[in-house]
């Protein structure tokens, strides 16, 4: 088939990686490798209090004990963690309290990121820039906050991780590690040892927050694992919507990213997640590209809370991530929508859990794969029902679309029912692109190429329109480059 | 780690656990400590087996895990075998081991039974099936086994291009109790169908696993499995369809409905697809949940106890698999066993 010979073809050629490059300033780097002194000097380097210190601390003792789990479908070299530096800031001073401030190559590397947001706009202080509030992690420290302001006058606390620790410890103290535990899983109790910065969000009860809030990561320094650790708070009835993109420079080095996110939600609060992943996947023939082992999860603690994640996972050489809801609360709901897209040596082992554990609560899952190239792209997920979660329900739907020979679409999910009233639904496929409506599609006058990207997106629609408006721009096409020329 | 390893070395510590992925659900170590005294021979049952009432053309008997050890059939042989795997007695351990060879073109029918007259018992039986060339297998089994039994049936089954493989297996469980099949499919015009009931009431436990790897291109599966779980009964469903690299063409279709009757019951799922070729058409579906209100009102409306109304149902529900069994005298004997289950259960609903 000569469509197929076409489409192996143009996979290989189609590594170029858009946002290949390195900004260069002077980083700031802790000693490499990892030990009982490391986590010390980040934990003083940020000047944190005590009882912070002590939290790491006990993380890295735990985290000796563990092994590096081995259950998803993905291979890599083991990992050697005495060769990384777990600590890198840019060698500015961090939290400068006007833009001016902001060292002039940063804003350039937001500008060479070429994304459709204007985040940009508001970090360069245009005026009349739109209403995104930007949390920017610049390898592990985060180096500005915008409109902190306009949010604070509705009581809304968006700031970075290592500041809410000095000027709000009461909600830290309340609310980090309740929702992903220290010792939840080998990455995760890693992160807590040495998770150099992050976002931090507080939603006052009955408060809806005025404007998405929204950060970009970026890995930057070479061999550098970045630990973001994020925590979010929606109080009673509050409403908060958090955009997070990632994108990442061109690197030889395998680096690795080991994130934990940990969302509460209250009484009839909602929190709404979105996330577009791009990180440098590797090159040509699988080598660099990031490691991607990330801890998402959601606990609906109050009754009738929601939480809503999303997420356009395109970029990384191996995904492991499983963004999770606990629903706890009664009537609680769970939503989980997700594409997945590998390409050349890729692997991504992705999915989500959920954990009914309150009545009448619902969760819906909606997961759409592509493999192309010589990937693997896994759906792995979990739907538990508690004795006691009467009238639950799930429904999930899990579509593959494999493209090329050599790629591979698996699908591993796990169903728990332990109670008379719940009722779920798990539906599965995998299939090629249909000839049929490609020759349909095509007789109306498209390229191959034109029809292909058509097919593509009404496969992945349902997702894509769960992002809120300006992200989905973005995603639609990060999908469309993505497999640009992948198919036939 | 495997329960034949145990067996031999008489050393619970080497069953799978739930530690194993493979057995998660299944978790034979908790459930034996102690592995038996191994089990002395067994006498010839004076009962029937299930399967009584149809006229085989050869009866194989195996006891305590002592019996036939191969069973062949010539090319474009027809045969209808009753297999009755029979343990008689109390708190042993055995294991049996049967092959069974179809040359080319070969037809068998094969009635297969596992009855536990005995009780306590830890079992393990391994069947290894070849087929040959356009040979067809068509497997019902009926698992009768006490509640108080451990036991683990696994077939490996080898088809060749163009062989056919249809399996039914139904189930009231045990203590534990798993039905493993392998099928290693060759594409090429084969096809497998691979079905299952199960029905289980107070604490048992039934696990029905399935691997159906296809090698070779344009090959089909049909699976189907339904049940239903009352009490504090627990249902494990594990499928897996492989595709391996260059298997295009490849149809596989899984199919896993349960119903479950009580709030101390449990079903545990998991269907899985693992796919390397893109030219495939693979999907499977999974539901877990109550009887329908409304059909049970309708029913009810007509004068039919409440009672009566749900062991229709359940049992209507168990019926769409085993009218897939097509030999007529052998689906009438599974009709039988489903409506002797009286498979209704309040449990307080």
């Amino acid at each position: 088939m000569a469509a197929v010979k076409q489409t192996i073809d143009q996979v290989e050629q189609l590594e170029a990686y858009e946002h290949g490059f390195v900004t260069d300033i002077a980083q700031d780097f802790a000693p490499k490798g990892l030990s009982e002194d490391i986590v010390r000097f980040i934990s003083a380097k940020k000047q944190e209090p005590d009882w912070m210190l002590q939290w790491r601390l006990e993380a890295y003792a735990r985290w000796l004990a563990m092994d590096a789990p081995d259950w998803a479908k993905v291979s890599f070299p083991k990992i050697d963690f005495q060769d990384l530096y777990f600590y890198a800031a840019p060698s500015q001073k961090a939290g400068p309290m006007s833009l001016d401030e902001v060292d002039p190559e940063l804003l350039k590397t937001y500008a060479k990121l070429g994304i459709p947001l204007r985040e940009q706009e508001v970090l360069a202080g245009v005026q009349g820039a739109p209403r995104y509030a930007v949390d920017a992690v610049f390898d592990s420290v985060s180096v500005v906050t915008t409109f902190k302001k306009e949010l604070a006058e509705v009581g809304v606390i968006f700031c970075s991780f290592s500041e809410a620790v000095r000027e709000h410890p009461e909600l830290v103290k309340r609310y980090l590690g309740t929702v992903v535990p220290t010792t939840d899983n080998y990455y995760a109790c890693l992160n807590s040892a040495v998770f150099s910065d992050g976002s931090f969000v507080y939603v006052p009860p009955g408060v809806r927050c005025p404007m998405e809030l929204s950060t970009y990561f970026r890995i930057n320094a070479q061999n550098t694992g970045q630990f973001e650790r994020t925590l979010i708070i929606a109080d009673q009835g509050a409403y908060v919507s958090y955009l997070e993109g990632c994108t990442a420079p061109q690197r030889d080095e395998n680096q690795l990213h080991a994130a934990v996110v940990e969302l509460v939600v209250l009484d009839d609060a909602e929190i709404k997640y979105s996330t577009v992943q791009n990180w440098y996947p590797g090159d040509a023939d699988g080598k660099g590209g990031i490691y991607n082992f990330v801890t998402k999860r959601a606990d609906c603690r109050g009754d009738r809370s929601k939480v809503s994640w999303t997420q356009v996972e395109t970029g990384s050489a191996v995904t492991w991530k499983y963004p999770s809801c606990v629903l706890r609360g009664d009537d609680s709901v769970g939503e989980f929508y997700s594409i997945a897209i590998t390409n050349g040596h890729q692997q991504a082992d992705t999915g989500t859990k959920m954990i009914h554990l309150g009545k009448n609560t619902r969760s819906r899952i909606i997961s759409k794969g592509i493999s192309a190239g010589k990937s693997s792209n896994t759906y792995r997920g979990l739907v538990s029902a508690h004795a006691k979660a009467t009238g639950t329900r799930n429904f999930t739907q899990c579509d593959s679309l494999l493209i090329g020979k050599t790629s591979g679409a698996h699908t591993v999910p796990y169903i728990e029912a332990r109670n008379a009233s719940s009722k779920f639904e798990h539906e599965a496929t995998t299939t090629r692109l249909s000839d049929d409506q490609l020759f349909y599609v095509m007789q109306r006058g498209l390229s191959q190429e034109e029809a292909v990207q058509l097919l593509v997106n009404g496969f992945v629609r349902e997702v894509l329109q769960e992002l809120p408006m300006e992200f989905a721009v973005e995603a639609q096409k990060l999908v469309a480059i993505s497999l640009e020329g992948s198919v036939g | 780690m495997s329960l034949s390893e145990a067996l031999k070395s008489r050393d619970a510590s080497l069953l799978p656990s739930r530690r194993d992925e493979a057995w998660r659900y299944t978790d034979l170590r908790a459930a034996v400590r102690v592995i038996p005294e191994p089990s002395p021979l067994g006498t010839v049952p004076t009962t029937l087996g299930p399967f009584a009432a149809i006229k085989a053309d050869r009866s194989l008997v195996i006891i305590n895990g002592r019996g036939p050890e191969v069973l062949s059939l010539d090319a474009g042989q027809v045969l209808c075998v009753e297999l009755r795997l029979v343990a008689d007695r109390h708190t042993t351990s055995h294991q049996s081991d049967l092959r069974i060879d179809l040359a080319s073109g070969a037809q068998l029918t094969l009635l297969e039974s596992h009855e536990g007259l005995g009780s306590a018992y830890l079992s393990s039986a391994n069947l290894t099936i070849h087929l040959a060339e356009g040979a067809s297998l068509e497997r019902v089994v009926i698992l009768d086994e006490p509640s108080d039994a451990v036991s683990v049936i696994t077939a490996d089954i080898t088809l060749s291009p163009g062989a056919s493989l249809k399996q039914t297996v139904l189930t009231k469980g045990a203590m534990r109790q798993r039905f493993e099949t392998q099928v290693t499919h060759p594409g090429g015009g084969a096809n497998v169908r691979l079905d299952g009931v199960y029905m289980l009431a107070d604490k048992c436990h039934a696990d029905l696993t399935t691997v159906v790897n296809h090698v070779g291109p344009g090959g089909t599966t049909d699976q189907l499995t339904k049940g239903a779980v009352r009490d504090a009964s627990r249902a494990v469903f594990q499928g897996q369809i492989q595709v391996t690299p260059g298997a295009d063409q490849t149809d596989a279709r899984m199919g896993h409905h349960a119903l479950i009757l009580s709030d101390r019951a449990e079903i545990d799922a998991k269907p899985e697809l693992e796919i390397f070729a893109d030219d495939v058409s693979c999907a499977h579906g999974n539901t877990v949940g109550a009887l329908d209100e409304d059909a049970l009102f309708y029913i009810c409306s007509r004068g039919v106890p409440l009672e009566e109304a749900r062991a229709m149902l359940v049992q209507a529900f168990g019926l769409e698999v085993i009218d897939r069994i097509e030999t007529e005298a052998v689906r009438q004997v599974a009709q039988a066993w489903l409506a002797g289950l009286g498979a209704g259960g309040s449990d307080g609903l």
